[in-house]
């Protein structure tokens, strides 16, 4: 047995929230980011590449460094990126966030510089289930669910968005 | 043809020429969540001319009795087609934009009452019926307030407008502090903050912020340029962030008739405390948050500063000295302190140049 050297509810919170971003968030990005480069839409890329190098950024400040809590969505970005400051994978999230340059640099480029970034991410955060297939649906559905226990039996709030919560 | 006609034959096209897949057997696949009488809308980006091979298609099926599958879309494939859909009562979708209307009536400010960056499905919501392709079953109409586009449109100007206020201001609060990144990040955001409403304003459907530059290159070549001298942010080694972070709120000002300067912004702006609690242990200042299980160590000026905030009781930004507002804005970075507006910005405050508001 191999004692988790952290307080439960912070490990609860840190990891449920990183694997959330790269289970369904950085999922979905890469998606677009596929479709984007397929269809020579540049700005789409641009923007995508921007948002996987942020959720990137924040998911190392969350397993790294424990950070909690996230701030507000406008300060994400440099909040992630001081914490991360001096780790192998801050210069890679940075040039992304920064906004690449879609008339130098080709889409393929820019997608494989973004799957690079996620490989070495999952390594440290994790792999999840793409829920985007029909493969990972139940399995990421599941593996949220896990995550959703752990978080309500240390009393800490899941990272599911709130509003799938609502009713319809 | 009729545009309703058009636009539903150019859905229909794509999603042949992507996927071989055509909308009567998307209505098939979600058969089991209709009643006889319920409609049917499709929307997202491949709805409005956007999209491409990877996109998924958003229907949503609106049911007049009976119960609603929640807000968590349900995944279907047909093909390679991803299908999310979602099943609501015409209640729940009246009740939203009643909120909306009543809120656009009202000084207050929205403070992420219909989403934020990373939750917009109220925004996304309203925009699929308003904006959407009409499938199947009744025409859908408002039954509590006016045109759903109307609604619709105003709601994007405005929430769009406020989040620009807000980037713009954290923006130059950053500048002052020193902090390179959180100040050029802000000003890029407060950029597509002025351009999504000035986009909304001119009654162009909304499908979330990923397809801002898109739209701006097909819509407005003038205003594409402008979005283009901020979409990448400057390198931090020399003072070019400064003046980039300039050049963004000019740009803001242009585009909505506001004035953004600190001095203005500051009146309406204050940050309010979650939990933190000042401890002296020993020699150290420390600022204790119970929710957040956290403590976190103040360098002496910072602790100085701490007592100035707690000594005023109000964190309105204008009353602040500049080592007071500093902290504050470190705090916030952190998620400490919740920057709040005293009030919004109703559409009459704005120029976008358009109908919005009408």
């Amino acid at each position: 047995m191999k004692a988790i050297e952290l307080d439960a509810r912070r490990y609860a919170w840190c990891h449920g929230n990183a694997r959330w971003l790269m289970g369904l968030e950085c999922a979905q990005w890469m998606e677009d980011l596929q479709g984007a480069a397929a269809a020579n839409q540049r700005g789409l890329v641009r923007y995508v590449s921007r948002a996987i190098g942020e959720e990137c950024a924040v998911m190392l400040a969350l397993i790294v460094h424990h950070a909690k809590p996230i701030p507000s969505p406008q300060m994400r970005a440099a909040w992630a990126l001081e914490r991360i400051a001096g780790h192998d994978l801050h210069d890679p999230c940075w040039e992304l966030i920064r906004g690449v340059d879609v008339d130098a640099e080709p889409p393929w480029k820019t997608v494989a510089r973004c799957e690079a970034l996620l490989d070495a991410v999952r390594e440290i955060v994790g792999d999840a289930p793409n829920p985007l297939t029909p493969e990972g649906y139940h399995p990421a559905l599941a593996l949220a669910r896990d995550w959703l226990k752990l978080a309500d039996a240390v009393e800490e709030e899941g990272p599911l968005p709130s509003e799938w919560t609502k009713g319809g | 043809m009729r545009v309703a006609d058009s636009r539903r034959e150019g859905l229909d096209r794509r999603i042949r020429d992507y996927h071989g897949v055509a909308l009567d057997e998307v209505l098939e696949l979600i058969d089991y969540l209709r009643d006889p009488g319920d409609s049917v809308i499709a929307g997202g980006s491949l709805t409005l001319g956007l999209g491409n091979q990877r996109s998924d298609l958003d229907v949503v099926v609106v049911v007049r009795g009976g119960e609603g599958s929640g807000r968590m879309p349900l995944e279907h494939w047909q093909g390679s087609l991803r299908v999310d859909a979602w099943k609501l009562r015409q209640a729940t979708i009246d009740d939203i934009f009643e909120r909306a209307e009543r809120r656009l009536n009202d000084e207050a400010a929205f403070d992420g009452a219909f989403g934020n960056v990373h939750e917009q499905a109220d925004l996304k919501l309203l925009h699929r019926v308003a904006f959407g392709v009409h499938l199947d079953g009744a025409q859908l109409r408002p039954t509590r307030t006016r045109d759903y586009r109307e609604i619709a449109r105003d709601l994007i100007a405005r929430e769009y407008a406020e989040r620009m206020r807000t980037a713009a201001l954290l923006g130059q609060l950053a500048v002052r502090s020193g902090q390179s990144i959180a100040a050029a990040t802000n000003a890029r955001l407060a950029v597509e903050g002025a351009l999504h409403a000035v986009l909304a304003a001119r009654g162009v459907g909304f499908t979330g912020d990923k397809w801002l530059e898109q739209r701006l290159a097909e819509v407005d070549p003038e205003l594409h340029k402008s979005y283009r001298r901020s979409a990448i942010l400057p390198r931090q080694r020399d003072g070019a962030w400064k003046r980039f972070v300039g050049r963004a709120i000019e740009t803001c000002e242009e585009s909505t008739g506001l004035d953004l300067s600190l001095a203005s912004l500051g009146r309406f702006a204050s940050f309010g405390n979650t939990d933190l609690q000042a401890m002296r242990i020993g020699k150290e200042d420390l600022l204790l948050s119970v929710s957040q299980g956290g403590l976190w160590r103040l360098e002496p000026d910072e602790a100085k500063a701490w007592r100035g905030l707690e000594e005023k009781g109000s964190r309105v930004l204008d009353v602040l000295a500049e080592d007071e507002s500093r902290l504050c804005l470190a705090l916030h970075q952190q998620g400490l302190l919740k920057l709040s507006w005293e009030r919004g910005l109703p559409l009459h405050e704005l120029s976008l140049g358009e109908v919005v508001g009408a």
